[in-house]
């Protein structure tokens, strides 16, 4: 397949004082494509995605978007350009309802400031009844439509996991990180979830997913990457990854 | 960008600079630099805070009579003033006089407040540095038996007769309805009224007390409606305080008759007031402002702004002092206090003279806000209404 | 009855001025956990540039409604903006350091800009113009002044429109968002440096209109206003929850009532002692104030 890559990490290190977290970090996330971040605990995986949402800088190496570096954007401006992330350890806003839970993350992509807000505007009547359909839409997507007017802390393990989704949907992401979005989720849920990612790959959005579930990983991930105490040390498509001895001696141990 | 949006937010602040073109200015001479011989007197006052209009007053009432004195002071000058800020609170104003006494002054004319004057009587008094108040009229202040402390304003006592008097006498009231804010000042000039009227058969329809600093009043004001007595006594520690009061008294349609005290004389009251000062009756120290004397004070003290309450008491006060020192040929406290019980000249106030205890004598009247400006009303000493 | 009706009267004018200031104190926290000390000085500020506003519009002979009017916005608008420079060039810088710094920081602002005041505005008190509003009417007994009438219709229509910009918009859910987490907002496409900002502003702007109010309501202003009132205001935040809108508003109408009705019926002398006696004692029995966190999800 000769996509365009639209993710693109190059020589990434990170050192949180003397600590090594990642080291010379690089692979590609194309267009459309669905894309396993796996290793053991502590290899850095989640450090990855911190990398690529701005929340922490680098040592050294890059990170392309769109064949545009990253370096030195804040959160905000990159999530404008479309990527958008979930949590391991679900991170909702917990006071709010799920309708405004997923309307919060169109931020981005609305205009109008403090003063059309006061004042009631008609345009800003408009936007606001536009984002209520948009987010209204992400929920239904997510099968969320009759939990929308639930305030988040109060809504089933289950249900905020796919409420994170659904608010990742929210802002309209060309690129979708997911961090073990099948932690915590029965075996029926898993399987609910894989459906999902794979309807959201229908819709052009390129996934990255850390996931600890090989099921999940093996049944929809087209290629995989691996790491292990930061460095990578396997990248492939899923069953070349499963015969792949040094990501066997990783996980076993020696 | 960034760096014009940091320049934006800088010139911001400093606007808060720019906005002052509306504020009062009032330039105020420094006074020349201190030199190793010459006369230094300090004075104590509140510069800062709510009391800062009389505060400044005494300090500008200072300024002037040494501008008046210091010609004639000779070898003996030249005089200079270091001017301290009490706040009108007592550990400020202990400070104060501490920093003055290392300062080496040898008179401080002040304090303002009476709960300032009295404590920071005690380190001046054990340095023999002599203390003239303007404007603290609490009787303790002088009855504390010390050796340099001077009283050029009245006292209390004699204030509230003047004030029990005027009550009875002229405006013929059965009750009366009192309030202080509690400083020795305030609450003591109250107490007396609230003694002396409910001895001379009036009946006290209640008292009360507010905090300084308050701006609010309308629980007390509820009360007084409620209470409808004959006279309303505000016994409040300045005008800043008082213009307030008058302001809500007039909303809530409080048409009873109101009698205040020398504290709440100040030009600030009509000004903050306005209207709703017109009608009102305070005691104050009678003052001529016709004679030649006064007019040698108002004239010093023009380019200072208008003269407050305690400006010509001040002035008198830094006067009476240097008088003395000049008599005495040095600043000598033994010599210097044998010259001012000698003392006996007109002032801008009136004719001062000390008494042995430090007092000099009171000449409370009833002065009425009319048209915007304080007027002489009645005579206490002959019962009769001042011809206008 | 008719000291009560009355008291009533004054304790929700007082109250809903109370409210306005707590608002800024309360929103600051929440959204940053700093206890914004210089807010009582935007206040005072307000006041002044009030009076300055006030007047003039005043002398070139506008209509006291039109002169309110516009001194409202305009001086709401300059206090907005006052926040957010203080926010900018002091906070702004400290924003990873310690909360101690920030706090200290918030301290020096708060004398700096008292300071400012005295410097420029002068010791002395300053007269609003006239009464802009005067007379008024009895109900039961109890007088109701034109001026507390157009004070307490201000106040609602601010609390009414700050309520509807909280809940009802998505800058108010984003307000929220940032305060309940930072870093998360930021990855749903907040800019969180500019919803603080904002935050900063809009208290601001509340505190200017109180600032006016009161200066209207006593007849001046002065440079230290902002301390008592401020110290008060906070009391009220704190009460009320702090970190929550609601609760802001409720808390300064409690303690507006507490201190006229103390004052009313046990000792004016005490009024304060009673008001803090009831904060101590509500905080005792709830530490996090009446509407403490996680009531419901009116936390900015």
């Amino acid at each position: 397949m000769a996509l365009m890559a639209i993710l693109e990490l190059s020589d990434i290190s990170v050192r949180f004082g003397g600590l090594q977290a990642l080291t010379d970090v690089s692979f590609r996330v194309s267009e459309g494509d669905i894309v396993g971040l796996i290793g053991p605990n502590g290899a850095g995986k989640t450090t990855v995605f911190n990398v690529i949402t701005g929340v922490y800088q680098t040592s050294s190496g890059q990170v392309s978007y769109d064949g545009r570096p990253l370096r030195a954007l804040r959160p905000h401006k990159i999530l404008a350009l479309g990527v958008a992330r979930t949590f391991q350890n679900i991170r909702l806003f917990q006071n709010m309802t799920a309708l405004e839970n997923v309307m919060v993350a169109q931020h981005s992509r609305t205009r109008e400031g403090v003063f059309g807000a006061i004042l009631r505007t008609r345009a800003q009547k408009r936007e606001e009844e536009r984002i209520r359909e948009k987010a209204m839409q992400a929920l239904v997507f997510m099968g969320l439509e009759d939990f929308a007017d639930e305030v988040a802390s109060n809504m089933a393990y289950g249900l905020q996991r796919r409420l994170e989704i659904a608010r990742a949907l929210g802002s309209d992401p060309q690129t979708l990180l997911l961090d073990e979005p099948a932690a915590g989720l029965n075996p029926a849920e898993s399987l609910e979830l894989m459906n999902t990612i794979g309807r959201i790959s229908e819709l052009g959005v390129s996934i990255l997913m850390v996931e600890h579930d090989m099921k999940v990983v093996m049944g929809i991930c087209r290629s995989i990457v691996v790491l292990d105490h930061g460095v990578m040390i396997a990248e492939g498509k899923p069953e070349e990854i499963q015969r792949d001895a040094r990501v066997i001696e990783a996980y076993l141990g020696q | 960008m960034k760096r014009a949006l940091y320049f934006l937010s800088l010139l911001l602040l400093v606007s808060f600079v720019a906005v002052g073109c509306g504020g009062e200015k009032k330039e105020e001479k420094k006074a020349e630099a201190p030199k190793a011989t010459g006369i230094k007197i300090g004075s104590l006052s509140p510069l800062t805070g709510q009391y800062a209009a009389d505060g400044n007053d005494i300090k500008n009432g200072v300024l002037a009579a040494i501008e008046v004195m210091n010609p004639e002071m000779g070898a003996l000058g030249p005089v200079t003033l270091q001017a301290e800020d009490t706040s009108c609170d007592p550990r400020q104003a202990v400070a104060a006089a501490n920093k003055l006494i290392s300062e080496k002054v040898t008179a401080v004319i002040g304090a303002y407040c009476s709960s300032a004057t009295i404590p920071a009587a005690e380190p001046l008094m054990a340095a023999k540095i002599f203390m003239i108040t303007p404007a603290s009229t609490n009787e303790k202040v002088t009855e504390s038996g010390h050796k340099y402390m001077y009283r050029t304003c009245g006292r209390d006592d004699d204030q509230s007769k003047a004030a029990v008097k005027f009550t009875q006498e002229y405006l013929k009231a059965k009750t009366i309805y009192l309030v202080d804010d509690k400083t020795t000042y305030s609450q003591g000039l109250a107490d007396n009224v609230e003694k002396l009227a409910s001895a001379a058969g009036l009946k006290v329809l209640g008292h009360e007390h507010v905090n300084q600093g308050d701006k609010d009043f309308s629980a007390v004001l509820t009360k007084v409606k409620a209470a409808k007595p004959d006279v309303f006594y505000v016994s409040l520690q300045n005008s800043a305080a008082a213009a307030p009061m008058l302001i809500q008294i007039a909303r809530m349609g409080i048409k009873t008759k109101i009698l205040a005290q020398d504290a709440v004389y100040h030009p600030q009251l009509m000004e903050l007031a306005k209207k709703d000062a017109e009608g009102v009756f305070l005691t104050f120290g009678y003052t001529d402002k016709e004679t030649a004397s006064y007019k040698k004070f108002a004239d010093a003290y023009k380019k200072l702004g208008e003269p407050g309450a305690y400006s010509a008491y001040a002035y008198d006060s830094a006067v009476a002092y240097l008088k003395a020192v000049k008599a005495a040929g040095s600043t000598d406290p033994e010599k210097v206090k044998a010259e001012l019980m000698k003392l006996d000249f007109a002032g801008a106030s009136k004719q001062i003279k000390y008494k042995e205890n430090g007092d000099s004598g009171s000449n409370y009247v009833i002065q009425v806000v009319k048209d915007g400006k304080f007027d002489n009303f009645w005579n206490p000493e002959t019962g009769q209404l001042y011809k206008k | 009855m008719e000291v009560f009706l009355q008291q009533l009267v004054n304790g929700i004018t007082l109250g809903g001025v109370y409210a306005l200031v707590a608002l800024g104190y309360t929103m600051v926290y929440g959204i940053i956990q700093l206890i914004n000390f210089a807010h009582g000085e935007i206040f005072a500020a307000g006041g002044y540039m009030g009076v300055i506003l006030i007047s003039w519009m005043v002398a070139q002979g506008y209509p006291p409604f039109v002169c309110l009017g516009v001194a409202l916005v305009l001086a709401m608008g300059y206090c907005a903006l006052l926040a957010m420079a203080v926010e900018k060039l002091v906070y702004k810088p400290l924003r990873s350091s310690s909360r101690l710094s920030v706090l200290l920081s918030a301290l020096g602002m708060s004398i700096f800009l008292q300071n400012g005041l005295m410097l420029t505005q002068g010791v002395y008190d300053r007269a609003y113009p006239g009464e802009m509003v005067r007379g008024g009417f009895e109900i039961g007994g109890a007088m109701v002044s034109y001026m507390q009438i157009v004070i307490v219709g201000i106040t609602v229509v601010l609390l009414v429109g700050l309520n509807t910009l909280v809940f009802k918009t998505r800058v108010g859910k984003a307000m929220r968002a940032t305060a309940q987490d930072k870093t998360m907002s930021a990855l749903v496409g907040i800019n969180a440096s500019r919803i603080i900002s904002m935050t900063f502003a809009i208290g601001a702007a509340l505190a200017c209109a109180a600032g006016i109010m009161v200066g209207m309501y006593y007849g001046s202003v002065r440079y230290d206003m902002g301390f008592v009132l401020g110290v008060k205001a906070f009391s009220a935040a704190v009460l009320g929850g702090i970190g929550n809108i609601t609760g802001a508003m409720l808390g300064g109408l409690i303690i507006g009532m507490i201190e006229v009705f103390a004052a009313g019926y046990i000792s004016s002398e005490y009024k304060d002692v009673f008001a803090f006696i009831i904060l101590i004692g509500v905080l005792y029995f709830m530490p996090t104030g009446i509407m403490g966190e996680n009531v419901d999800d009116t936390r900015v």
